[in-house]
């Protein structure tokens, strides 16, 4: 039934996590934070927060994820996106610039108004 | 799809090992945790410091894994449970509406549960034994007459048991009566002649003492009974030191090893008063051990695993081939059948059962139509409230959803008061099943039953949700906003969909009312027949003569002959006569006959009839009309020439065209037979198996000349009926104080009940038809009143400009007649295809009796105006101004 139509993701930053990901290559969860901080620059996200968006995005199966070892030799999850992941990514970029453009032509709009 | 339903499949797996999952969040966000405070120190601070600040910058851990626990549980299962407590507070915000619909459905379940619980047991339970699948019946049979199926005699059975391969074990039992003596008054008790293997063979285990063993059956091996717990209970009264003990059998002594546990049963013959004995011991029937022309024991054999009836049966016939080569004269003319021991104890009530399932069935139709009907009027008052949560965002397929859940909800709340209802009908109906189905499975509502009575309302609510969810997804939910009153009316295709639904629940309902309109005609038609014989004020009572004392013809017509001879002296006893058997009351004798001097009949075809020993008196206090000829006299006796007498249908059958007095007939049955027997007269025509069965040929010989070692005994008198049966056990006592007197009964009430099973059915079909009337005329009254309401307006309007109340009364009239209307239209042929289907239990009647279908069109009619009383009443009241303000 979810895949009966494409969905908007439940946030921006679930389709930040999957660009990450699929930019990067396989990442855990403190890596995705860092990225995403380092990238957005002053957006001080709280890192917990991505690991509803991992969750989300697994159960999707859009990512999987694998036990590693991370820098500091510590056993930790790396994920990756999925090919159904790469997919979505491509139908939800689409879908990303459709509303931008309708909203920018409401904005224009609304300054000529 | 196959996202979701990989989503699902991990949710699923998820929250299977929810603690292992919950231990690696935990490890990951430690590692997170180290990282971050990694970093930290290496941005200079201290650690303790650099723990503190990763720990705020990742959040709170508690919360992070109880967000992670919610993600990934099951929120379809949330979903469901918020539904269903939505769909109760919904329901019970409309109690009006919950209450109709769930006693609707109540009715509908537990008319179906309860019929079920008996299909089940009778039907679909395999038979209590262990691989019951594997047990078979096995018969001999007239290759002439395929219709009766006997048993065999002793011999015959041993041999067949020796000679089969195909069946791993093989028993016999017959059954009979005889009288127990030494415990108190004698007592007529049912005895099971047994071959040891029967007991192994079904499985039995004792509750006490052993079962027989193959040495009790040797010839000269000690006599010895197995007893029934029943019997030990009633009659011995729990008797701790019962085994061991002797107890007397037609005054022979027995020694008590075993009782059987109430819970053995052996087909529906099992009976309270039950004991069993090695065929060899029985007292009255091992006189016939050597003879092999008996046809008496049943014989039932477990086929070997993997061995197919087709095999068994070329078995049976080789078997058949042996036997009839061997003897000749007790085997030439038979063959031998199986057929699985299931189908034995099922026997016809398969027809009955099958017959009233189909009536339940249609009444959850019926009731289903008619929730659905009420939910399709509810689902557009409720348009408004769809359209709002659709517009607040709730998806299509959300809403559909709690549509369905709130219908399921209804469905399982009417479940659950249908299998209260039937658990209350199984009760209540108990005697009454008992007695007219076989008991081998008990009969009650157990885990079966309630599974199917869940899965019935689970299905029933999707079925009646179904419609209105439908017209709630087509409406477009906006509609409801659109049209902005919370009244907005009602679609056509509902409104049309509705109309149907009457229409179909009328058509159902007389279905039902014409099949049990017929089965009613049938029955009191049946009832009313005349038997041929007058059985008031008749006492029947039986007696069976004990070969120790009684061993012959000759003791065994001394002993009737004085019996008569007091009964005939007592005051208040009108009139006494033997008989064997009592027609009706008793299983009739079919017997195979040849008239001399004409040509036998072609093979495959037999001259038969029912054959009676009676005494002289018989005709007369019957009121059996002589119509030719002379009755039986005194002087009938063994010495005289050996008479007959035939009945009228025997003369019209066998002698069209000639006189038959004087002509002679042969029969191979009783003391003397194949004596050749003249036909002394012609008697009326006697219905001796059943008032519901035309009366056959019969023939009648005198009880003096073919004498039995035992009696019916019909005594005619005004007293009362204990009297007269004080009287006979009086003058019993006096000449054998150890013969006991069984099977008294009234003539009357004994042809009562040999019509039970066809009441039953009737009574049980008539009460379904009731119930589907009642549910259809509740539908037809709630379309009516609905519509009345929805008009209210427009009646409102009509009465302002002038229309009379009669013009109101006739066109709320015209609608509901107009609905009834077109229901008997479709109700017609699905009538006549009831009517088709019970047609082999009708009596005297066609399947399209147009007096049972014109009944049941005037009950419909009647009833749809009576449902449209009270709606057309509101109509009529209608206050025109109140009406106009109304919205």
């Amino acid at each position: 039934m979810a895949g009966d139509k494409p969905e908007i993701l439940q946030g921006t930053l679930d389709l930040m996590v999957l660009k990450t990901l699929s930019v990067m290559g396989p990442l855990h969860g403190y890596g995705i934070a860092r990225r995403i901080e380092q990238i957005s620059e002053e957006l001080a996200i709280n890192q917990g927060t991505i690991y509803a968006s991992l969750a989300r995005l697994t159960l999707k199966g859009w990512i999987d994820a694998e036990w590693g070892t991370s820098e500091n030799n510590r056993k930790a999850k790396f994920y990756y996106v999925t090919k159904a992941g790469h997919k979505q990514m491509k139908a939800e970029a689409r879908n990303w610039e459709r509303i931008s453009r309708i909203i920018g032509r409401v904005l224009s709009l609304a300054e000529r108004g | 799809m196959l996202d979701w339903f990989r989503t699902l499949a991990s949710r699923v797996r998820a929250w299977g090992s929810a603690a292992q999952i919950d231990r690696e969040f935990e490890q990951e966000l430690e590692s997170h945790l180290e990282l971050l405070t990694e970093e930290n120190v290496r941005r200079g601070m201290a650690l303790e410091e650099a723990r503190r600040a990763a720990r705020v910058r990742l959040g709170g851990i508690t919360q992070l894994k109880e967000t992670n626990r919610e993600l990934r549980g099951l929120p379809l299962a949330e979903t469901l449970v918020q539904d269903a407590r939505y769909a109760l507070r919904v329901l019970r915000k409309n109690p009006g509406f919950t209450a109709v619909a769930v006693l609707t459905l109540a009715l509908g379940i537990g008319a179906n549960t309860a019929i079920f619980s008996v299909v089940e047991a009778v039907l679909l339970r395999p038979l209590p034994y262990p691989h019951a699948e594997q047990l078979f019946f096995v018969f001999q049979q007239r290759e002439r007459d395929a219709r009766v199926q006997t048993g065999w005699s002793y011999l015959n059975f041993l041999d067949l048991r020796e000679q089969s391969h195909v069946f791993s074990e093989m028993g016999s039992n017959g059954n009979h009566e005889l009288t127990l003596t030494g415990r108190g008054d004698p007592e007529v008790v049912s005895v099971a002649d047994v071959t040891p293997e029967i007991f192994s063979l079904m499985g039995a285990k004792p509750m006490t003492g052993r079962l027989f063993l193959p040495a009790d059956a040797k010839p000269g091996a000690p006599a010895v009974v197995i007893l029934s717990e029943s019997l030990w209970r009633g009659l011995f009264r729990s008797d701790p030191q019962i085994l061991g003990s002797s107890i007397n059998l037609d005054r022979r002594p027995f020694t008590v090893v075993g009782i059987l546990p109430q819970s053995f049963r052996f087909s529906a013959r099992t009976r309270s008063k039950q004991l069993w004995i090695p065929v060899t011991q029985d007292p009255l029937f091992a006189q016939w051990i050597p003879n092999r022309g008996g046809h008496w024991l049943a014989v039932v054999g477990r086929l070997k695993p993997g061995v197919t009836t087709a095999e068994a049966q070329a078995e049976l016939d080789t078997i058949n081939q042996r036997l009839a080569r061997e003897f000749p004269g007790e085997n030439s003319g038979w063959v031998i059948r199986m057929t699985p021991l299931g189908e034995l104890v099922v026997g016809d009530v398969r027809p009955t059962l099958v017959m009233l399932w189909g009536a339940v069935g249609v009444i959850l139709l019926i009731a289903c139509a008619n929730i659905a009907s009420l939910l399709l009027a509810r689902a557009t008052t409720r348009a408004r409230e769809v359209a709002v949560r659709s517009t607040l965002g709730a998806g299509r397929s959300r809403i559909v959803r709690q549509l369905l859940s709130e219908s399921l909800v209804l469905g399982l709340l009417g479940g659950a008061a249908g299998t209260a209802l039937a658990y209350w009908g199984v009760h209540t109906l108990g005697s009454l099943l008992a007695q007219n189905l076989p008991q081998v499975n008990p009969i009650r509502v157990d885990a079966a039953v309630l599974g199917f009575a869940l899965a019935l309302s689970a299905v029933a609510g999707s079925a009646f949700g179904l419609a209105p969810a439908f017209f709630a997804a087509r409406l477009g939910f906006a509609a409801g906003l659109r049209e902005g009153s919370p009244r907005a009316g009602e679609s056509r295709a509902s409104r049309r969909a509705r109309g149907v639904l009457a229409a179909v629940e009328t058509a159902l309902a007389m279905a039902l009312l014409v099949a049990a309109g017929l089965l009613l005609r049938s029955y009191s038609r049946m009832s009313a027949v005349s038997s041929g014989f007058t059985p008031e004020n008749v006492v029947k009572a039986n007696f069976s003569l004990y070969s120790a004392r009684y061993s012959g013809p000759q003791e065994w017509l001394n002993f009737t002959n004085e019996l008569l001879g007091r009964l005939h002296a007592e005051p208040g006893l009108q009139e006494s006569a033997l008989v064997v058997p009592t027609p009706i009351a008793d299983t009739s004798i079919n017997v195979v006959f040849d008239i001399v001097g004409f040509p036998a009949l072609a093979a495959g075809s037999s001259r038969t009839a029912d054959y009676a020993a009676v005494s002289p008196e018989y005709f007369q206090m019957l009121g059996i009309h002589l119509l030719a000829g002379r009755e039986f006299d005194d002087g009938d006796v063994m010495s005289a020439p050996r008479v007959t007498l035939i009945s009228q249908a025997l003369a019209r059958a066998y002698f069209p065209h000639e006189d038959p007095l004087g002509k002679q007939l042969r029969f191979a049955f009783g003391a003397d037979s194949d004596a050749p027997r003249i036909i002394a007269g012609i008697v009326g025509d006697v219905r001796d198996v059943s008032p519901g069965v035309e009366p056959g040929p019969m023939v009648y010989v005198p009880f003096a000349q073919s004498p039995f070692p035992g009696s019916d005994i019909l005594v005619r008198s005004s007293l009362d009926v204990s009297a007269v049966i004080a009287a006979i056990r009086r003058d019993v006592a006096q000449m054998d104080p150890d013969l006991a007197v069984g099977d008294v009964a009234q003539l009357s009430g004994a042809i009562q009940s040999s019509l039970a099973p066809p009441r039953f059915r009737t009574l049980l079909l008539v009460l379904f038809a009731a119930l589907a009337l009642l549910l259809a005329a509740s539908g037809i009254f709630g379309v009516i009143s609905y519509s009345v309401s929805r008009r209210t307006q427009e009646i409102g309007i009509r009465v302002a400009l002038g229309a009379s109340r009669a013009t109101i009364l006739r066109m709320v009239m015209r609608e509901t007649l107009g609905l009834t209307l077109s229901g008997v239209a479709l109700g017609v042929p699905c009538a006549l295809l009831a009517a088709r289907l019970v047609r082999h239990m009708l009596y005297g009647i066609t399947t399209s009796d147009p007096a049972t279908l014109s009944a049941a069109v005037l009950t419909l009619v009647a009833s749809a105006v009576l449902a449209g009383y009270v709606p057309v009443r509101r109509a009529m009241r209608v206050d025109p101004l109140v009406a106009l303000r109304h919205e």
